[in-house]
C-alpha cells in the first residue's frame, strides 16, 4: 500500500466518523457486529443502512475491528500508573514504584528543595525500544499536574527539581495518591 | 472519574472550561454576539466563531496551563479545548442552544454584553454550553468504547455518584469532627470513641456502599446546604433514589474501571499506520451478501435519568402591561425576577403579588426592583394586578383570599 492510499483511507474513515448525528445511538449489538465482522451472520439491508448512516455505531464498529487484530508487538508500552499506598508514617517519601515495576520515581532532599529522578527499570520488556526511540516522557499526579517531562538519558534516568512547595509525599496525599508514566504523543 | 473512553471527566476539566471561556470571549471581540441573534445569521457565525476560538486557543497553548494535562490519559488542556471545540463545529444543534440563550438574555435585557457584568453573562452561557456537550461527547465516547448503552444525563449520573463517594471518604477520614454526620450514613450509632470500622474499610469507590450514598444525600439537608441530590424535588435521579442495587452497580464500574486503567496498559496510542485498518473490515461487511435477517436493530431506551425541563417562560401580552400603564415588559421581567414562586407556586403572577401587597404593602425593601411600577416606586395597585390578569377587581380579592387562606391552613 502507498501513501497516497493510506492517507486516503485515513481521510475517508474521517469523514465518516466526523460526522455527528442529534439523538444518535448505538444501533447495532456488538453480537451482531462481530458476527457480521467474522463473516458468520451478514447484515440486511437495514442493518447496513443503520450502521452508515450511525457515526456512533460506525466508531463501535470500530473498536470492534481493532480489537480482533492481534495485540501489538509486546515490546510496545503506553503508560504505567502508579500510587502512594503507605499512610503517612511520618518519614519523608524516598521514592515510589508503578504498579508495573518498571518505573521508579526517587525523591533526593537538598537542603529545603527536593530532586526528583525517573528511572527506567532496565529489565522493563520495552526498556531496549524506549532507550533507542527516546520518546518525550511525562510524569502527572493525580490531579493531573505535570511533575516532570523529559527524555531519558542513556542509563534509563531523567532528573530534575521537585516543582512545588509541598515536599513528594506531602503532594502526593493531596492529589489523589496516584501519578502515571506516560509517553507525550502529539 | 474515569470510565471507558471518557476524556473530559477529571480534575482537568476545570482548566478546560476556563481556557474554553477566555478564548470564547476574546472571540467575541470581534464576533458580536449581535450576530448570533438572527437564526440565520448565527449559524453563520458558528464557523467564525469556531476559527477565533480556535486561533485564541492555539495562542494560550504557548501558555503553562494550557500545557498541563487535563486527564490522567496524557491530554493537555489545550488539546481537550480544541477537540470540543471541533465537536461543536459537527453539532450545530448545540450551538443554536447557545445562541438561542443568547437571544432571550437579549430580549430581557438589551445588549447585556456591552454592560458591566456583560462578560461575566456571556461566559456563563458558554460554560453551560460545553458543559452539556462534554457529557454527550463522553457518553458516545463510552459507548463507542465498551458497547453499552449510555446518554449524557447517565454521565452526569456517574459523576454524581463519584462527587457523593469522595465526600463520604473525606467525611469518614475525619469521622471524629464528623461524627453525627458520619454516624447517619452508617445509619447506626457511634460506638464511643472507637473508629468506625467502615470508615477503615473504604479503600475505593468500588467498596462504598450504594446505602451510604442514599443516607449522605439524605443528611445533607441537616449537615449540608440543603436537600442532597437525591433528595431534591428534581426527578433527574429519582431512577437512582429507590435503587440501591442500581448504585451499587454503577459504583462498582466506576472503581473496577479506574483500577484497570491504572493498571494495564491505556490504549491511546494507536500505531498511526493501521489508524484506518478497520475501513478495510468496513468495506468488506457492506460487501458481503445481504442477510436474511430478520433485522436486529436495537430499539432505543427510554431515558433513565430524564432532565428536567426548566419551567419556560410564559408569554406574556405586553399589551396587557401597556393597558394598566405599566412598562410592556413589566410582566416578563416581575416574572423573571422572583427567585421560587415557593408556596404561592399555584397562583399566576398577578395574585401572587396581590398577596405580597395585602400582607407586606406597596413597598417593601425585600421586593425585587422588577416587581415594581417605576412610576410610583411601589407594587402595582389591585386594579392594575386585575388588568395584568385579566380578571375583575372583585375576582382577583377572592382568588387572593383564598390564596392567603391556603397558606394559613398549609402552616405548620
Amino acid at each position: 500500500m502507498n501513501t497516497n492510499d493510506a492517507l486516503e483511507r485515513k481521510l475517508r474513515a474521517q469523514i465518516l466518523l466526523a460526522r455527528r448525528v442529534d439523538g444518535d445511538r448505538l444501533m447495532l449489538s456488538d453480537e451482531v457486529l462481530n458476527a457480521a465482522l467474522d463473516g458468520s451472520r451478514h447484515l440486511t439491508g437495514a442493518e447496513r443502512a443503520a450502521l452508515q448512516d450511525s457515526p456512533l455505531t460506525l466508531r463501535r464498529f470500530r473498536e470492534l475491528s481493532n480489537a480482533r487484530r492481534p495485540a501489538a508487538a509486546n515490546d510496545a508500552w503506553h503508560g504505567s500508573s502508579g500510587m502512594l499506598r503507605a499512610a503517612s508514617s511520618g518519614e519523608a517519601l524516598a521514592g515510589l514504584k508503578t504498579d508495573d515495576r518498571h518505573w521508579a520515581l526517587h525523591f533526593v532532599e537538598q537542603g529545603d528543595k527536593w530532586r526528583l529522578i525517573l528511572t527506567l527499570d532496565a529489565a522493563a520488556p520495552f526498556a531496549g525500544r524506549l532507550l533507542r526511540e527516546q520518546p518525550l516522557l511525562r510524569v502527572v499526579d493525580g490531579g493531573g499536574a505535570i511533575l516532570l517531562q523529559g527524555r531519558l538519558d542513556a542509563d534509563g534516568e531523567y532528573e530534575c527539581d521537585w516543582p512545588f512547595e509541598s515536599a513528594p509525599g506531602l503532594h502526593f496525599q493531596q492529589f489523589g495518591a496516584g501519578f502515571t508514566v506516560a509517553p507525550v504523543h502529539r | 472519574m474515569r470510565l471507558p473512553g471518557t476524556r473530559y471527566q477529571e480534575h482537568g476539566w476545570e482548566q478546560v472550561r476556563k481556557m474554553l471561556g477566555h478564548c470564547s470571549l476574546l472571540a467575541f471581540v470581534q464576533c458580536p454576539p449581535a450576530e448570533l441573534l438572527d437564526g440565520a445569521a448565527a449559524g453563520r457565525a458558528l464557523d467564525m466563531y469556531v476559527d477565533l476560538t480556535g486561533e485564541a486557543l492555539r495562542e494560550a497553548g504557548s501558555r503553562l496551563r494550557a500545557e498541563q494535562a487535563g486527564n490522567s490519559y496524557g491530554d493537555s488542556v489545550q488539546e481537550l479545548a480544541m477537540s470540543l471545540l471541533y465537536e461543536l463545529q459537527a453539532r450545530p444543534a448545540d450551538w443554536s442552544a447557545f445562541c438561542g440563550a443568547v437571544a432571550a438574555e437579549h430580549a430581557r435585557s438589551g445588549a447585556f454584553w456591552e454592560g458591566p457584568a456583560g462578560d461575566a453573562i456571556l461566559r456563563k452561557k458558554v460554560n453551560d454550553m460545553y458543559a452539556v456537550l462534554r457529557d454527550k461527547v463522553d457518553s458516545d465516547n463510552y459507548q463507542a468504547a465498551c458497547g453499552r448503552t449510555c446518554s449524557p444525563n447517565k454521565m452526569y449520573a456517574y459523576r454524581m455518584l463519584d462527587t457523593a463517594y469522595g465526600e463520604i471518604a473525606s467525611l469518614f477520614g475525619a469521622w471524629q469532627q464528623h461524627a453525627a454526620q458520619v454516624a447517619a450514613i452508617l445509619g447506626r450509632e457511634l460506638a464511643g470513641a472507637a473508629q468506625p470500622i467502615e470508615t477503615r474499610q473504604l479503600t475505593s469507590i468500588a467498596s462504598c456502599r450504594p446505602e451510604w450514598i442514599i443516607r449522605w444525600s439524605e443528611s445533607l439537608e441537616r449537615f449540608g446546604d440543603g436537600a442532597g441530590p437525591l433528595h431534591t424535588r428534581s426527578k433527574r435521579f429519582s431512577s437512582l433514589k429507590n435503587s440501591e442495587e442500581k448504585i451499587g452497580t454503577m459504583l462498582r464500574e466506576i472503581g473496577d474501571y479506574e483500577e484497570l486503567s491504572s493498571n494495564r496498559d491505556q490504549d491511546w496510542l494507536q500505531d498511526a499506520g493501521d489508524a484506518a485498518l478497520w475501513l478495510e473490515d468496513l468495506w468488506r461487511v457492506c460487501e458481503a451478501p445481504e442477510g436474511d435477517g430478520p433485522d436486529q436493530i436495537l430499539p432505543a431506551l427510554e431515558e433513565e435519568f430524564p432532565e428536567e425541563a426548566p419551567a419556560p417562560v410564559p408569554l406574556f401580552d405586553s399589551a396587557l402591561a401597556s393597558a394598566v400603564s405599566l412598562p410592556p415588559r413589566y410582566m416578563e421581567l416581575a416574572w423573571a425576577a422572583q427567585n421560587r414562586a415557593g408556596v404561592l407556586e399555584a397562583q399566576s403572577l398577578p395574585v401572587r403579588l396581590a398577596v405580597y401587597l395585602k400582607m407586606l404593602g406597596p413597598a417593601d425593601d425585600s421586593y425585587p426592583a422588577e416587581w415594581l411600577d417605576p412610576e410610583t416606586g411601589e407594587l402595582p395597585t389591585m386594579q392594575q394586578l386585575a388588568g395584568l390578569d385579566q380578571v375583575s377587581l372583585p375576582t382577583l380579592r377572592k382568588r387572593r383570599d383564598l390564596a392567603i387562606a391556603a397558606l394559613l391552613a398549609a402552616a405548620p
